[in-house]
């Protein structure tokens, strides 16, 4: 067998290798090789290439009958001088700030009461669970209908006596959507935390409870810093792919009334495929990209000085 | 259901205090009400594909159908070719999951069990694109996919399904996990490379290759605007067909033939839910924790 040579193979066989002719590494290497080549050549052509090419086209202006031309930094202008542009940044940090205030703690609570419950627990996480496994386009066309102002909200609130509430305006757009979104996503979130908070040891609550700490107390001082990395984790995960929302924003309200919703992304893939002006939306594809690494290597950066402190 | 003594947060002692009691309660409840909130959409958009267009705008509406009018599954076939479209589906998820589970299967095999040159600048190679994200992605994609002449074909979804960074380390972390003694016997007695895969590895990685299956099913499904993006007409999967069809801003389609279409498109993603429930969690937990 060509494949005697093993690094992990006793002392004495491994002699031999220090001596490996170039001919003898190469067939060492020939397998491993020929495994990682397709995932190399796949990973290459539709990761590695489109996202020089999405940086180069944003030099041109691309049209796919007469072909590209090179325009500089003309895009960029265009993208930096138009106001959608502004309120859709505007419109992106408003609903990142809104998911963080209605959406962020919630599964937080949620797992600490759950973890708490008696019984039930095995099926509170599964029922939590549940509206993750709707499609998106389903999940948008139900709520639809809940949000309409003769739908279920609506007619419940009517029943108590209060006002109906219109889901629809431009200053309740993006709370509507928050909710939507907070009801789907929460059940996920709340496994994980679950997950956290049963490796907190149960003895740091009983030395806690005897050294007086009240229920609040054991909360704040244990269970919270215990979870704290995750808390962290999920918080950065949350913002990376709230600043990314277009698809509910897009279904739900078409990016209106009046560009209320219309988010950062809406508008690049409106410049895209309604307008076609492919090289303004790579344009601002380049200019999150250069945001968002930046926040990644921050927040890396951040995760690393912590842990080491 | 383990032993009942095994305390959590709060202990025995503390239910005696009438305040924590309450408290203790008014957690209970709002956790009653808000799984209540998460069964009554499903329940209801079951219900309302059943009812009559009149009664679905009685108001109040009436919870149950007074007649189950399953017409409006009939009248919604009129509005979509879900078949032909449910087919689609099913052909991108299949060629995905082949596809990008051996890609993907063997370069995780390799980075984890073979001997490969330039290791880490590979690995980092692949992992680096974790952090692309997907927003500034989609543009130069699309003009990729139409430079390459795939648009509207399935290999626009079959061949990036093995550029998954995400996969690739479940892979590698479940293969890790696997005894390297075992492998070396097998190349003792005379296992060729792509053998001890097949027969020892794979076999090993049940569990994670189903997760990464039911992991590629949502996304397949889910997908509505990728997919109407790359595809058209008749190619279109059955959400990218709803959203350009059925479920759009300001769409007049009567809403029992909507809810019918959408009880429809909810179905298999909840049976498979039933059935795979531990693989599904699992994935969601490795990701989560170990990205």
């Amino acid at each position: 067998m060509a494949m005697q040579v093993q690094p992990q193979a006793p002392a004495k066989a491994d002699a031999p290798l220090a001596h490996a002719s170039l001919g003898r590494r190469m067939k060492k290497y020939a397998w491993g090789s020929l495994f990682l080549l397709p995932a190399v050549l796949i990973f290459l052509l539709f990761l590695w290439v489109p996202i020089a090419k999405g940086i180069g086209y944003s030099f041109y202006q691309v049209d796919f009958v007469n072909g590209n031309t090179f325009v500089g930094l003309q895009n960029y202008q265009e993208v930096l001088g138009n106001p959608d542009f502004y309120t859709a940044i505007k419109n992106t940090l408003y609903y990142m700030g809104l998911a963080l205030v209605i959406g962020f703690w919630v599964p937080i609570a949620m797992a600490i009461g759950v973890s708490e419950l008696k019984w039930f627990r095995g099926p509170a996480r599964i029922i939590g669970y549940l509206p993750s496994i709707i499609p998106a386009i389903v999940l948008y066309g139900m709520w639809q209908w809940f949000y309409d102002p003769i739908g279920p909200i609506n007619t419940f609130l009517n029943f108590l006596g209060l006002p109906s509430f219109d889901f629809y305006s431009k200053e309740h757009a993006m709370f509507s959507l928050v909710i939507l979104e907070t009801w789907q996503n929460f059940g996920s979130a709340t496994l994980i935390y679950i997950a956290g908070l049963s490796a907190i040891p149960k003895d740091m609550y009983e030395a806690a409870e005897l050294d007086g700490a009240g229920v609040w107390g054991r909360i704040r001082y244990v269970t919270l810093p215990g979870i704290k990395n995750l808390i962290l984790l999920l918080l950065v995960l949350q913002l990376i792919s709230t600043s990314q929302a277009f698809q509910s924003q897009l279904i739900m309200f078409g990016g209106g009334p009046d560009n209320g919703t219309l988010t950062y992304l809406l508008l690049t893939t409106r410049e895209a495929f309604t307008y076609f002006n492919f090289g303004k939306a790579s344009a601002m594809g380049v200019l999150m990209f250069v945001f968002l690494v930046v926040f990644s290597l921050l927040t890396i950066k951040l995760r690393k000085g912590d842990d080491a402190a | 259901m383990k032993a009942e003594q095994e305390r959590a947060i709060m202990s025995r002692y503390d239910f005696r205090k009438p305040a924590v009691r309450a408290i203790y309660g008014f957690v209970v409840l709002a956790i009653a009400l808000i799984s209540v909130s998460m069964l009554y959409p499903f329940v209801n958009t079951v219900l309302n594909s059943l009812k009559s267009t009149q009664e679905f705008f009685e108001f109040p509406a009436p919870f149950f159908p007074s007649e189950w009018h399953w017409s409006n599954y009939k009248e919604s076939f009129g509005y979509l070719n879900i078949p032909m479209h449910f087919k689609n589906t099913l052909l991108i998820f299949v060629g995905n999951t082949v596809f990008s589970l051996v890609v993907l299967g063997l370069a995780a095999y390799g980075l984890s069990h073979m001997q490969v040159p330039f290791k880490k600048a590979v690995t980092l190679y692949f992992m680096c694109t974790l952090l692309i994200p997907a927003a500034s992605y989609l543009i130069p994609n699309f003009l990729n996919l139409k430079d390459l002449d795939l648009l509207n074909r399935y290999w626009a979804f079959w061949l990036p399904a093995g550029a998954n960074a995400f996969y690739l380390m479940l892979l590698k972390n479940f293969f890790d996990g696997i005894h390297k003694e075992m492998l070396e016997a097998a190349r003792i007695d005379g296992a060729s490379e792509l053998r001890s895969f097949a027969m020892i590895a794979v076999p090993l990685s049940m569990p994670i290759l189903i997760t990464i299956t039911m992991l590629g099913f949502s996304t397949t499904w889910n997908d509505f605007y990728w997919s109407s993006l790359v595809m058209q007409e008749d190619m279109q999967p059955l959400a990218a067909a709803i959203y350009t069809k059925i479920i759009y801003a300001g769409s007049t389609i009567n809403w029992n033939v909507r809810f019918a279409i959408l009880s429809m498109t909810l179905l298999p993603p909840a049976v498979i839910f039933l059935f795979f429930q531990k693989y599904i969690v699992g994935g969601l937990s490795a990701g989560a924790v170990k990205g």
